[in-house]
């Protein structure tokens, strides 16, 4: 595991991140063929799998998941031979228009199907019926009735265990005993991300004061607004906090900002890919770490399991046991508390520590 | 003879538009390394069965946005707000037939009166904040957008069911579902009953406002305010009435699609209706009938991006391109047309027998 | 001989379909005010916009100071020394007069000390008496003219024209206008002065030209050509009159306002206790300079803004009705524009049948729009009214603005109204149109209906009333029998007996 886990990772460096810069972008476009690190479906011809890959909107090149998704089928490509068909939501499209690209992919034969994101939870809960022999997968999602569909697998991700990591990594780096979290939109999966972060920070320190601010109620903006970024973290690093973690998508890249504004001793942590490996130089300085979630290793196991003839079924769970989710060290800010921080991993592995999923 | 000049002119307008901007995506595809012959052959290529349901489906919704906006420009009213106000009636309405207070089909009723209230009342926000302040209706709706994306946002976080990382209202009991009528297999899926709403609408819409002296009056105001406001239009009564009309067939937009498919307001919600609406408006040049080609032409052309990115691996932003230009181009195209009538019918007037005179005094 | 300050040679203009302008000759000597005269559609303004660069000839010849020239904008006219005064002033409000002058031109003089010190010398120069830093919405109308005058001559116009400059003046406006007129001339200035009135062209013209269907047609000259010879080569007719016959007032009051009062909402008093009161078969002109409550009082009337009083038609109270309910219960509107209140230009004629009349049978019926009704009687009024256009689904924009008018008259006639207010109803018309209007609200007067005209044509007015109030600053200052008054006892009275400051 821990090989594919390297593997992927360096993929995800040239990839992916939410919240990258747009002064970022020297050799990680995706379409630069130079590292040969994109999927570029057209070109794999191998006898593998065929996979089907619906994004969500943003499609391959967003930094973000989507990308990180990419990975995983990029190295099945690589190492099972898997061919690929790409396919791509549009903002506002109706939910026949997300059924129906699954049912283009799955009457082109597809096998593995991943949909990309939880928005495709009801169109496959209705399509996949309709091809018993055919595996879905869709990243975050969930069964939305009662009836299980013994032909899709649900892959979650523990993100409360990968932001109780940097939760804790923030609560041991910060001297003013006071960090932030930016959440993109105030949902129960960014929940997720401040109620471990939270209980991180505070199995460190319990007095440390913890600032929470959502960008958004409910609108999707909150993922990809800098500017209310920025803003909110500012205001954060200007009431006493020295570490601000996001989970606000591209709307992180104005956390960072911030950070650098805010001057020395600031930091920021990124989240679901190592951002530090995207941003700017100036910005590195100030990347404690990023919480990673691997949709890519979740991808690849999709894909490898549909190979081995024994496709995933129901609710997966990546979380720490299986380095579905996990911290990064670029930088090396982190380097003199990994002991720390892999401690309480450990326990959170052996069940001592139970990470809640809601604030 | 004018006649038929007049709508073949009309007519020559929309369909040159749409050649012009599938000649200028296809050079943005052709230039972006894509092929550009895929890109028609696969546009015009005859959908498959689901997508014809599809296509009917999204029409009625887009139509249904398309007549909100257009009943608001037809007398100089902005109503942006369309957005907003259908997804506040979308959540009220899925409520309230959740909640299943009435039975069966009474219970579907009930919704859609529930629908379009909340949607007529959002509007209605805007049109007495306009009426009584004097705020322009376009920023108000704006506003008012916002506001209801973290109203209903909020509403749903907070007492929403949970399903996975989302959340929704509770379901319509299948005794008030309204499913729809289905043209080919099961996979194909269905035609929504009240889909329908759109005919009815874009009947009432028509009738309302080219047959009752309502109608005529509310052309009136759009063409000229002062004008109507000295035929004895109330203009204030008039703002604020269209609003709300406005806002109630927004409020209608969801509707055929939570009661013959989504069931409940959650992930499934389809957001982004209200600004399609406003460009099918525009296209349609606010007419009853041309709107509803428009509104087919706008669900075709969405319903077809899924195999332009699966079979040729053209990005489905193109789309997007191929609408945008469509209504940039008609735009222009209508614009030209009204000069060119404009010129025409002068020509006509100057040509009516009469001593000397000619048609440049129109105004001194 | 001089050298002509303008030379215009065969001009031709065609727009398609129609010949605006022919074989038009015009000859202007620097230095002089030169007339141009011609009813309404004959192709001054065409004749104009070419002159000032808006239009391109399609052949001919233009001379400016034995210079041929060729424009293609505003700016080559400019740059020739061509300067033009619009009917309309084209005038920001909420700027100083300076603002004003500058706005556009600021690479000549700047927009400072410099520039206002011009501004102040032109004015001085030519007595117009212009404070560079007074706001314009101040201004009185002729005190606007006047800067729409020192605009052109700040940018160095040496050749002037004027477009109807007379139209929005009280006669001692116009002395004061023409006495400018004459200072500009003396200081080596060349002013074309269009115009239909023509005591104003006798009176102030060094030469005159007449246009008629779109060419010249002669140059009278001004000191042995009577007024009614010049009308004559104007129409090629006889002209016509508004001489009134012998009165058909009757005792029965129709229309009754009594302490109207309107109060804008700035608080200020537009109208303030009119009382009024029109008799069946009687015409009551409202004489006033622009500005001091006529539009404002037939907005009253009409309720389309809010007023406290009482108004009453026949037996009716009509106070606390809508403007609709008050046209419905028999008030015909001719209004002062007819663009922005008579008309949907973008709609057929038959649809502007049903402008303002949706109370009327032939209009609509139980709230359906009645198309067959609506159509046939826009037909009848086409017909009986002499309103020249190729039908009745012609869009009301494509019309001129005469016949325009005799439509708006016609509808306004139809349905038997009680009383007719009637705003300038023959501003802007031609010469024909004007005496078909004047006949159709005389023969309505006979009729029995009450009449409330406004106009700034003293002429009309006279012409007209039987009985002519004044109104200043927003009250009813004078009653003048029409028989016995003379436009100066009017001006006086419109004015406040003193000269407008």
């Amino acid at each position: 595991m821990g090989k594919i886990t390297a593997l992927a990772a360096v993929a995800v460096l040239a990839l992916a991140g939410c919240g990258s810069d747009d002064d970022s972008d020297g050799g990680d476009d995706n379409n630069a063929g130079s590292g040969g690190n994109a999927l570029d479906c057209s070109a794999a011809d191998g006898d593998g799998p065929k996979v089907g890959i619906a994004y969500d909107v943003g499609g391959q090149g967003d930094k973000s998941f989507n990308d990180a998704a990419a990975v995983g089928v990029k190295k099945a490509v690589d190492d099972l031979g898997a061919t690929c068909t790409e396919a791509e939501a549009t903002d506002g499209e109706a939910e026949s228009a997300r059924e129906d690209r699954l049912r283009q992919l799955a009457d082109g034969g597809h096998n593995p199907i991943l949909a990309v994101g939880f928005l495709y939870s009801e169109a496959v809960n209705k399509v996949a019926p309709d091809y018993p022999d055919i595996s879905f997968d869709v990243v975050d999602g969930f069964d939305p009735d009662d009836e299980a569909n013994d032909n899709v697998a649900y892959l979650g991700f523990a993100e409360e265990q990968g932001s109780f990591l940097v939760g804790v990594a923030a609560a041991t780096k910060s001297e003013a005993g006071n960090v932030g979290f930016v959440g993109g939109v105030n949902s129960d999966l960014i929940k997720k991300f401040e109620a471990g972060f939270t209980a991180g920070a505070k199995a460190v320190n319990p007095d440390i004061e913890i600032q929470v601010k959502y960008l958004q109620e409910s609108d999707p903006k909150g993922f990809n607004d800098p500017a209310a970024g920025k803003a909110t973290a500012t205001g954060m690093y200007d009431q006493g906090a020295d570490i601000v973690y996001h989970a606000s998508g591209g709307s992180g890249a104005g956390v960072f900002q911030a950070a650098v504004e805010a001057g020395d001793g600031k930091w920021a942590i990124g989240v679901d890919s190592d951002q530090w490996q995207t941003a700017s130089e100036t910005e590195q300085a100030h990347i404690l770490t990023s919480m990673l979630k691997r949709v890519d290793v979740a991808a690849f196991d999709a894909i490898s399991a549909v190979d081995k003839g024994e496709p995933l079924v129901s609710y997966q769970v990546y979380d720490l046991k299986v380095d579905g989710v996990g911290y990064s060290t670029s930088g090396g800010f982190v380097d003199d508390i990994t002991g720390d921080i892999d401690g309480y991993a450990d326990q959170i592995k052996s069940g001592e520590i139970t990470v809640p999923t809601a604030p | 003879m004018t006649r038929l000049r007049n709508i073949a002119i009309a007519l020559a307008a929309p369909l040159l538009a749409i050649v012009f901007s599938l000649a200028v995506t296809s050079l943005v595809i052709q230039i972006s390394g894509g092929s550009a012959s895929d890109f028609i052959s696969i546009l015009f290529s005859w959908p498959a069965d689901r997508l014809l349901v599809n296509i009917a489906n999204q029409t009625s919704l887009i139509y249904l946005s398309a007549l909100a906006a257009a009943v608001g420009f037809r007398m100089n009213l902005f109503n942006i707000g369309v957005e907003g106000q259908y997804r506040m009636a979308a959540y009220a309405g899925a409520l309230f037939a959740g909640a299943a207070f009435l039975p069966g089909a009474l219970n579907v009723i009930g919704a859609l009166l529930v629908a379009v209230a909340v949607g007529a009342a959002w509007a209605g926000i805007a049109g007495l904040l306009r009426v009584t302040r004097g705020v322009s209706e376009v920023i108000s709706t704006i506003m008012l957008n916002a506001i209801a994306i973290t109203i209903t946002g909020y509403l749903i976080n907070t007492y929403g069911i949970k399903a996975g990382d989302s959340r929704r209202t509770e379901a319509i009991p299948e005794s008030s579902q309204v499913p729809g009528w289905q043209p080919f297999d099961k996979a194909a899926g269905e035609v929504w009953t009240l889909g329908l709403l759109a005919v009815i609408a874009g009947v009432s819409f028509w009738l309302v406002l080219n047959k009752t002296r309502f109608g005529f009056d509310l052309r009136a105001t759009g063409q000229s305010e002062s004008a109507a406001i000295a035929s004895g239009v109330n203009s204030k009564k008039m703002t604020m009435v269209t609003l709300l009309i406005s806002g109630g067939i927004a409020g209608l937009i969801w509707m055929p699609s939570l009661f013959g498919s989504a069931h409940y307001y959650g992930t499934t919600f389809q957001a982004g209706l209200g600004f399609t609406g406003i460009a099918v408006a525009l296209l349609g040049r606010n007419r009853a009938l041309p709107i509803a080609f428009a509104a087919l032409l706008f669900a075709y052309l969405n319903e077809q991006s899924n195999r332009l990115t699966i079979e040729a691996g053209i990005s489905v932003e193109v789309i997007q391109i191929t609408q945008g230009i469509i209504v940039l181009a008609v735009v222009i195209a209508y614009e030209l047309v009204r000069r060119y009538r404009l010129r025409a019918e002068e020509r006509e007037v100057a040509q009516a027998p009469r001593p000397g005179a000619t048609t440049e005094e129109v105004s001194a | 001989m001089t050298t002509s300050a303008v030379e215009l040679r065969g001009i031709e203009k065609r727009f398609p379909g129609v010949i605006a302008n022919h074989d038009v000759n015009l000859q202007i000597a620097p230095g002089t005010v030169h007339a141009l005269v011609g009813e309404n559609g004959a192709g001054k303004s065409t004749l104009m916009k070419i002159l000032y660069g808006v239009q391109k000839p399609d052949a001919g010849t233009i001379t400016i100071n034995g210079e041929t020239v060729e424009f293609s904008t505003p700016s080559d006219a400019i740059a020739q020394g061509i300067g033009m005064v619009f009917q309309h002033f084209m005038l920001a409000d909420n700027l100083t007069v300076l603002e004003n002058v500058v706005l556009g031109a600021e690479k000549l003089h700047g927009t400072g000390a410099k520039a206002r010190a011009e501004v102040r010398a032109i004015s001085d120069r030519f007595g117009f008496g212009l404070d560079p830093d007074v706001l314009v919405e101040s201004l009185g109308v002729a005190a606007r003219q006047r800067l729409e005058i020192l605009k052109v001559l700040y940018r160095g116009a040496k050749i002037i024209i004027l477009d109807e400059p007379t139209a929005v003046l009280v006669p001692q406006e116009v002395d004061a206008l023409f006495a400018n007129l004459n200072g500009l001339k003396e200081q080596g200035h060349t002013l074309l002065f269009i115009s239909h009135k023509l005591d104003e062209v006798l009176a102030v013209a060094d030469a005159i030209t007449v246009m008629r269907r779109g060419t010249t047609v002669g140059d009278p000259d001004p000191s042995s050509v009577t007024k009614r010879q010049l009308a004559e080569l104007m129409v090629g007719t006889e002209l016509p009159s508004p001489a009134t016959d012998e009165s058909t007032v009757t005792d029965v009051v129709q229309l009754s306002v009594e302490q109207l009062t309107m109060i804008d909402e700035f608080g200020r008093t537009i109208l303030d206790g009119i009382d009024l009161q029109i008799h069946r078969g009687e015409v009551v002109g409202i004489a006033g300079v622009e500005g001091n409550g006529q539009t404002e009082l037939v907005e009253g009337i009409l309720a389309m803004r809010p007023t406290q009083g009482t108004v009453r038609l026949g037996g009716d109270d009509m106070s606390g009705w809508a403007t609709r309910k008050r046209r419905a219960a028999g008030v015909g509107y001719i209004p002062e524009d007819r663009h922005r209140h008579g008309l949907l230009l973008d709609s057929p004629l038959w649809e502007n049948r049903i402008l303002g009349h949706a109370y009327e049978e032939v209009a609509v019926k139980r709230g359906w729009i009645n198309r067959g009704g609506a159509r046939q009687d826009s037909e009848r009024i086409v017909d009986q009214y002499d309103v020249r256009t190729p039908g009745i689904d012609t869009m009301a924009r494509a019309l001129s603005g005469g016949n325009q008018q005799k439509f708006i008259v016609g509808r306004e006639l139809s349905g038997e109204p009680s009383l007719l207010i009637a705003a300038h109803p023959t501003r802007g018309v031609d010469v024909g149109a004007q005496a078909a209007i004047w006949d159709q609200i005389k023969e309505a007067r006979r009729a029995g209906l009450a009449v409330l005209l406004i106009s700034a044509d003293l002429d009309e007015l006279i012409g007209l009333s039987d009985r002519i109030e004044v109104i200043l600053r927003g009250r009813l200052v004078g009653t003048f029998d029409p028989r016995t008054v003379t436009p100066q006892d009017l001006g006086e009275a419109m004015t406040g007996g003193q000269e407008e400051a």
